[in-house]
């Protein structure tokens, strides 16, 4: 360093901390400014889920009962519940996912931790990308042409499961793809260094830390299987059998809360007084579940991590232990 | 007043104790940074140098439960008062980090980052102001050809000196280096050093450092801290001028730590 440039370095231009000194001033009141807009937002965030859930519940809990949760539904007289389509949402919820999920799983596994790198892999992600902004009764169509006509499987609840697996899986296999890359190298490294196989390095090493990821794609891909209506419609049906209601018997015809919900407020049941009821009930109930999966799963989310990561709160070196 | 007044200046810290959350992580610390000379802080992990170094640049204000009791001083100015305008402290005290973390971005933006905050220079001054600070970090004459290019194609030795170029060149009051070298090779460590030499000479130095030719090379003046095994909470054992430390220290733990039996 010559004795010019410390010579710089080492004084305060004047005149340059003036100007920055003026500017200052202004940014420090951009930042409060900005503190405010990000606040309002988050608080016009929090207004709006509050709002929905007191709407949702203050229009639907004067419904809800046992009676309510457990009878059957009519569609003639009042007084009808939603017991079989209570059953048949959680029906397709389980099938659909136990369907998408290792499917969704795996292939996010092939193209993060096999693939190489390339147009390939490259047009596979973007095909998947482009794959779950189909609007959802296009899948609908293809369910209904697949399942239905060529391999006869008929409305069924397997039919729509089928369908919101496939609706679901681009979406699945994005999020899971970007929780297991998220897994730094090094434990990748780690892994095989000991000598792990590549599965038991993706099993040991990478997996349990993808979890969490993994475990948000499938609360995600729950919640639109509970709220789908269009597919179902087309795939499922709009009626549950009075002889086959809590049936397990993946071919019977089902209706779900969504499209119950659908049916009651959009098509309509003439001479069914308490259909407006009925259809809040519904809602509420819709709206309870998906509540009770996501702090279930969250609940679950963070025992898992605390087992895979050793025990939560680890004392620092020589801090009080446990007794 | 003239055109320009010098800039480096005292850090002073006292009585200083600090905490995360319930833990004292540090106790009883008086300390004096003096300008134009660069103080090493030595000891071994986990007895607080770096949260000590953090804290004077108020950035551990980020961590969740961070607390500080006791006096921390920029020249008159107390670091913690509420009137402290943090961002303006900030500007003031300098940092570098352990692992170099230049912005994805051109050699010449990483410099320019500082510079362009609140009111971006004209261009011309600004390309001068980004020159002067890759000169003075001996980093110049590698990058003048390729300010263009990503600053993430540099080598490990040469992106620090590029961070320490982006942290002079809003020209600071106060340097903060909190082990610069660790992740470097040994020649770029000493490139490193030397221009550490180099820039005590404008500003008021504190570094951290594990190794312990690196302080006794670069420094003028040393502390020494070590935990307590009694509460867990690292404080001061011995501060000296460095050529004393290492030669005659006075404490049997400064002793042991300087001389490689423990830490």
């Amino acid at each position: 360093m010559n004795s010019d440039t410390r010579e710089i370095l080492a004084t305060k231009d004047v005149a340059w901390e003036r100007r920055i000194m003026a500017a200052r001033r202004r940014a420090t009141l951009i930042d409060r400014a900005m503190t405010g807009v990000m606040s309002l937002a988050a608080l016009f965030l929090v207004i709006v889920l509050s709002g929905v859930i007191f709407i949702i519940l203050r229009a639907g809990l004067p419904a809800i009962s046992w009676t309510f949760l457990t009878t059957a539904s009519s569609i003639t007289d009042p007084g009808g519940g939603i017991g079989p389509q209570i059953w048949v949402t959680m029906y397709i919820l389980v099938l659909s996912l136990a369907i998408v999920t290792p499917i969704g799983v795996g292939a996010a596994i092939y193209l993060s931790e096999y693939a190489r790198p390339g147009p390939i892999t490259n047009a596979i992600r973007f095909s998947t990308e482009a794959l779950a902004s189909v609007p959802s009764v296009v899948f609908g169509v293809f369910g209904a042409i697949v399942f239905l006509t060529i391999m006869n499987l008929g409305f069924s609840v397997l039919s729509g499961s089928l369908t919101l697996a496939l609706l679901n899986l681009p979406l699945m296999v994005r999020i899971a793809e970007d929780a297991i890359r998220a897994v730094p190298t090094a434990y990748r490294e780690a892994s095989l260094a000991l000598g792990g196989s590549r599965w038991e390095t993706i099993r040991k090493a990478v997996l349990p830390s993808a979890l969490p990821g993994i475990i948000t794609a499938l609360v995600l891909t729950g919640g639109r299987i509970i709220g789908e209506t269009a597919p179902l419609i087309l795939t499922t049906g709009t009626t549950i059998s009075p002889n086959a209601q809590y049936s397990l018997n993946p071919l019977q015809t089902g209706e779900t809360l969504a499209v119950h919900i659908w049916v009651l407020k959009i098509v309509g049941v003439p001479g069914l007084q308490d259909a407006q009821l009925v259809a809040d009930g519904s809602a509420a109930v819709l709206l309870l579940i998906v509540l009770i999966i996501n702090v279930g799963m969250a609940y679950f989310t963070n025992r898992l991590t605390q087992r895979l990561r050793g025990a939560s709160g680890a004392p620092r070196a020589g801090g009080s232990k446990k007794g | 007043m003239d055109a320009s007044t010098p800039s480096a200046t005292t850090m002073t810290v006292k009585d200083t104790s600090l905490f995360y959350g319930g833990f004292r992580a540090v106790k009883d610390i008086n300390l004096h940074f003096r300008p134009h000379a660069v103080t090493a802080i030595i000891g071994s992990s986990g007895c607080g140098k770096s949260t000590m170094l953090r804290s004077l640049n108020r950035i551990n204000d980020r961590v969740n439960g961070f607390r500080v009791e006791g006096t921390i001083s920029l020249g008159d100015q107390d670091v913690y008062a509420p009137t402290t305008d943090v961002v303006d402290l900030r500007r003031r005290v300098g940092m570098v980090f352990q692992r170099p973390n230049p912005f994805p971005m051109s050699i010449f933006d990483n410099v320019a980052f500082g510079l362009t905050l609140y009111a971006p220079p004209k261009r011309a001054d600004l390309e001068m102001m980004v020159e002067t600070a890759l000169r003075a970090s001996a980093l110049w004459g590698e990058v003048k050809d390729k300010l263009r290019r990503p600053a993430t194609e540099l080598s490990g030795g040469q992106q620090q000196r590029l961070c320490i170029a982006r942290a002079i060149a809003t020209r600071p009051d106060v340097l903060l280096m909190d082990e610069p070298c660790s992740a470097l090779d040994p020649i770029s460590t000493l490139k490193v050093e030397e221009l550490i030499a180099e820039l005590k000479r404008s500003y008021t130095v504190v570094i951290v450092t594990h190794n312990m030719q690196q302080a006794a090379r670069a420094s003028d003046v040393t502390v020494m801290m070590n935990m307590d095994e009694a509460d867990r909470a690292g404080h001061v054992i011995e501060v000296g001028a460095t050529d004393d430390i290492f030669t005659n220290p006075q404490h049997p733990q400064t002793e042991a730590y300087v001389s490689g039996r423990f830490g």
